[in-house]
């Protein structure tokens, strides 16, 4: 019909136009007839073949799971898909990480937390060309299960961390569908610094990973180290409990500030006010006092000090250690330090391939310590700084640079990432720690530090309630605010020490990582709140 | 030409109240018209006055008469204790080094390493534990008699499964051990995955000393003088080059070779490098034993060893020797 129309158009303007530009006109005219006709075919074609597709049971997106049946069917992880599995029919749930269609193939690379396989639709005997096509176009990040063969690969796959087996899927069901659009990729937040600028690739900053922290976690490299986070609560546990420790819960809302006001944070109390706790200290205390003698703590700790430095949050999850000694209280430290020690064997043992996940991304020297724990003085930690250059006063507070100074100068005469410094000045402490019994200017106190930063603090504890008060005093503390604390050694008090270790800083030094709020799953800092 | 004389236009003299919170600063008009220029100068470099330099002259001298009379007392005591002590050999060192010998304590440290910095002086050694420094555990024994030394054994994490007694081979913990500034040498030994025994002692003004001789070579300076005439001073080193390379590291024919030339020299004298011991037996002792049973050794060799075993120094290094 459109020709005879065209015709007909071609034979009113005969008279106006050339011979030529008649022929140059007919002729576009059949071109379009054809391709019209051609795409009425392929439509045709589709519909025709869409109906007889033998293989339309085998992929879609079924039912919302709402519990409908309980299936026996055995989902395989990922992780133990190895060469012994090979040709065995399995069933996988996974994400989709990318897929690249090729002609009649479609290539999946299926991921679970932090391990992925390559898997493959082809067209074939159990694969429709339908088939095929849905699975290239399912959004990246959706769950699938899929139903495939495992096969053994004559070539290792470089890109997966199952290298020697794909599979070859035979059924394909999308679970939960993702948006096609991510705000963020997740090649981008695992490529290693630096590597993105050579190829002019895009790199994701800090703060776009946190507005979109589900996405960010789900990286190769963040659950690597969050596993590590969860090994390394469970090793102190662990470690604490063999050694008869009893772990005990406290309150976090407080009436008083425990370690001076200007850091608290306030809440409203019905008709008062109260405090977010800043450490366990006061309760830990309390529990000696109590005969618990030995306890620690897990949980979470606050700190309102406006700072946005690369090592400091408002909320992180405090380790607390609090144990009565016999006579000195090195016991303490040697108790801590040997659960340090503990914990960074066990993660060496443990939580190797994580270590490797992060150090992929994160490039760090292996952490490196001495047993047991290298002890040294503060004097000598300030005659160390002087012999290098550095100007400062007997009885001066060690400065963040001059804490890396002197990490870096053990580091380089010990070579340990990990030392205690002991016998602080007694006038940068708080006034509950125990001064030094031969030298009054000093005090039996003691700081840890990881690769040059500190991550913990203790010290004997006072435990006599009248040299207590004249500390108080001294630090012109009100006594009626921190009359019940003193009260408590009043009873009979037996000698003590402990400190208080930050979970993420810990994480963060091990792995040698340079912000802690890479450490933390949902970071809280003076200028973020969410998510 | 004479030049007119301007009368002062006011005194010197005038007093007047100057409010106490200001710098004081001399009268510029009293010094013109006391004296002139030159006059002024060479008073400036005088201020001190002569009384007193002579009396400092004098302080110095009497004290270095009675440093001179303690070393004295110092080396007579060393003979009466040490009956194999040489006399001549005491007092021929003191007169020409004085300071290595003759004070003892903090101030021998002092001018052997250098000032002291108000902290405890720290030698970290890094040792393999497939290769035990036997040399060294004698020279700590040695440092122990002389000073208080804080000794300490640390298992780096590069190796694990050290064995017990390598993590005692400093013996027992100094009881005074948790206060560190009780002592004036640290003795740190580190069991480190090292392909080379090392030193660190003062990072900022020292490389790392690779070696065990080297090490032994310092640690024995802290203990005693090396003997200060050079060609003596120059055999000892040799003795201890040929223990550590040919001995301890040589083929069994290389071994056979230095045990005869241990055998030769020994007949003509007690020790290795004259009358008295010296770090080339120590170095010598402990090689020769950790790479052969001793019976197989010539007859001077036996009986050099039985001397080195009745010293009573090599006590540590001997649970290390199978």
């Amino acid at each position: 019909m459109t020709k005879d129309a065209v015709q007909g158009a071609a034979e009113e303007a005969d008279q106006a136009q050339s011979k030529k530009g008649l022929k140059k006109q007919q002729k576009e005219a059949e071109k379009a007839a054809k391709k019209a006709e051609k795409q009425a075919k392929l439509a045709a074609d589709t519909q025709s073949t869409d109906e007889d597709d033998f293989a339309k049971d085998r992929y879609g997106v079924p039912q919302m799971v709402q519990s409908q049946q309980k299936l026996d069917r055995v989902l395989v992880r990922v992780q133990k898909l190895t060469p012994e599995k090979a040709d065995q029919l399995i069933w996988v749930r996974a994400r989709i990480h990318t897929s690249r269609a090729k002609g009649k193939q479609c290539f999946l690379v299926l991921r679970q937390q932090q391990f992925n396989v390559q898997a493959l639709v082809a067209v074939g005997e159990r694969a429709s060309k339908q088939m095929v096509k849905f699975a290239a176009n399912i959004n990246k990040e959706s769950i699938v299960d899929v139903e495939a063969m495992v096969r053994k690969v004559e070539q290792k796959i470089e890109s997966c961390t199952q290298q020697d087996v794909e599979l070859h899927i035979e059924r394909i069901f999308v679970i939960s569908q993702a948006e096609p659009r991510l705000p963020l990729q997740l090649e981008d937040c695992v490529r290693p610094d630096g590597e993105g600028d050579e190829d002019g690739r895009a790199t994701v900053n800090q703060d776009t990973r946190l507005d979109n922290r589900v996405i960010d976690l789900r990286t190769t490299t963040s659950q690597a180290i969050f596993r590590l986070q969860s090994g390394v609560c469970q090793l102190f546990r662990d470690t604490l409990t063999n050694k008869g420790f009893v772990e005990i819960q406290t309150p976090k809302i407080i009436s008083a500030a425990s370690e001076g006001g200007a850091n608290v944070f306030t809440v409203s109390y019905f008709k008062t006010s109260a405090y977010l706790a800043q450490s366990p200290q006061l309760y830990k205390q309390m529990c000696i006092c109590a005969d618990f003698d030995k306890v620690f703590c897990v949980g979470p700790v606050f700190r309102a000090e406006d700072s946005n430095t690369h090592r400091h949050l408002t909320e992180f999850v405090g380790l607390d250690i609090e144990l009565a000694f016999n006579y000195h209280y090195h016991e303490v430290i040697e108790s801590i330090t040997d659960t340090m020690v503990q914990i960074f064997k066990g993660l060496r043992e443990k939580f190797q391939t994580e270590i490797q996940t992060v150090g992929k991304q994160y490039s760090s020297e292996p952490f490196r310590f001495l047993e047991p724990t290298l002890r040294l003085e503060y004097t000598e930690g300030v005659a160390m700084l002087r012999e290098a250059g550095v100007d400062m006063g007997d009885e001066e507070d060690l400065s963040t640079p001059n804490e890396k100074l002197l990490g870096r100068l053990v580091k380089e005469k010990y070579d340990t990432d990990f030392y205690v410094l002991d016998k602080y000045p007694l006038a940068v402490r708080p006034f509950y720690t125990m001064p030094d019994p031969n030298d009054k200017k000093y005090s039996n106190s003691y700081d840890m530090f990881m690769r040059g930063e500190e991550i913990l603090s203790g010290a004997q504890r006072i435990h006599d309630a009248q040299l207590l008060t004249e500390r108080a005093i001294h630090h012109n503390i009100d006594l009626e605010k921190i009359k019940s604390y003193i009260d408590s050694f009043r009873y009979g008090a037996p000698p003590h020490g402990g400190g208080g270790i930050g979970l993420e800083r810990v994480c963060m030094l091990y792995l040698g990582l340079h912000n802690v709020r890479q450490v933390s799953m949902f970071p809280r800092d003076p200028k973020r709140l969410t998510p | 030409m004479p030049m007119y004389q301007v009368k002062p236009v006011f005194g010197d003299d005038i007093k007047t109240d100057l409010p106490t919170c200001m710098y004081k600063l001399p009268n510029i008009h009293a010094q013109r018209s006391a004296s002139g220029c030159s006059e002024h100068a060479l008073q400036n470099g005088t201020e001190v006055d002569p009384a007193f330099r002579d009396l400092e002259v004098r302080q110095d001298n009497i004290m270095r008469r009675l440093y001179e009379l303690k070393a004295a007392v110092d080396g007579l005591a060393k003979t009466v204790t040490t009956p194999d002590a040489d006399l001549d050999q005491t007092v021929t060192s003191l007169s020409q080094s004085p300071t290595a010998t003759s004070f003892s304590g903090t101030a021998d440290l002092d001018s052997l390493l250098g000032k002291d910095l108000g902290a405890l002086r720290d030698i970290v050694i890094n040792a393999n534990p497939a290769r035990p420094p036997l040399t060294l555990l004698v020279l700590h024994a040695m440092l122990c008699q002389r000073y208080r030394v804080l000794s300490s054994v640390h298992v780096h994490s590069s190796v694990s499964g050290v064995p017990a007694q390598l993590l005692s081979c400093l013996g027992p913990r100094h009881a005074d051990s948790y206060v560190r500034q009780r002592f004036q040498l640290g003795f740190t030994l580190i069991w480190k995955d090292v392909s080379k025994l090392q030193m660190k002692f003062s990072i900022q003004n020292m490389c790392p000393i690779e070696g065990e001789a080297n090490v032994a070579r310092f640690l024995f300076r802290l203990v005693a003088p090396y003997p200060s005439d050079p060609a003596l001073a120059t055999l000892v080193d040799s003795w201890v080059d040929t223990a550590f390379f040919q001995l301890a590291e040589g083929s069994a024919k290389e071994r056979s070779a230095v045990l005869r030339a241990l055998n030769g020299t020994l007949g003509r004298d007690p020790w290795l490098a004259g009358p008295e011991l010296s770090l080339a037996d120590i170095a010598c002792y402990c090689c020769v034993l950790q790479t052969g049973p001793a019976a197989s050794s010539p007859a001077n060799v036996q009986r050099w060893l039985k001397a080195c075993e009745n010293l009573g120094h090599f006590g540590p290094a001997n649970p290390l020797l199978q």
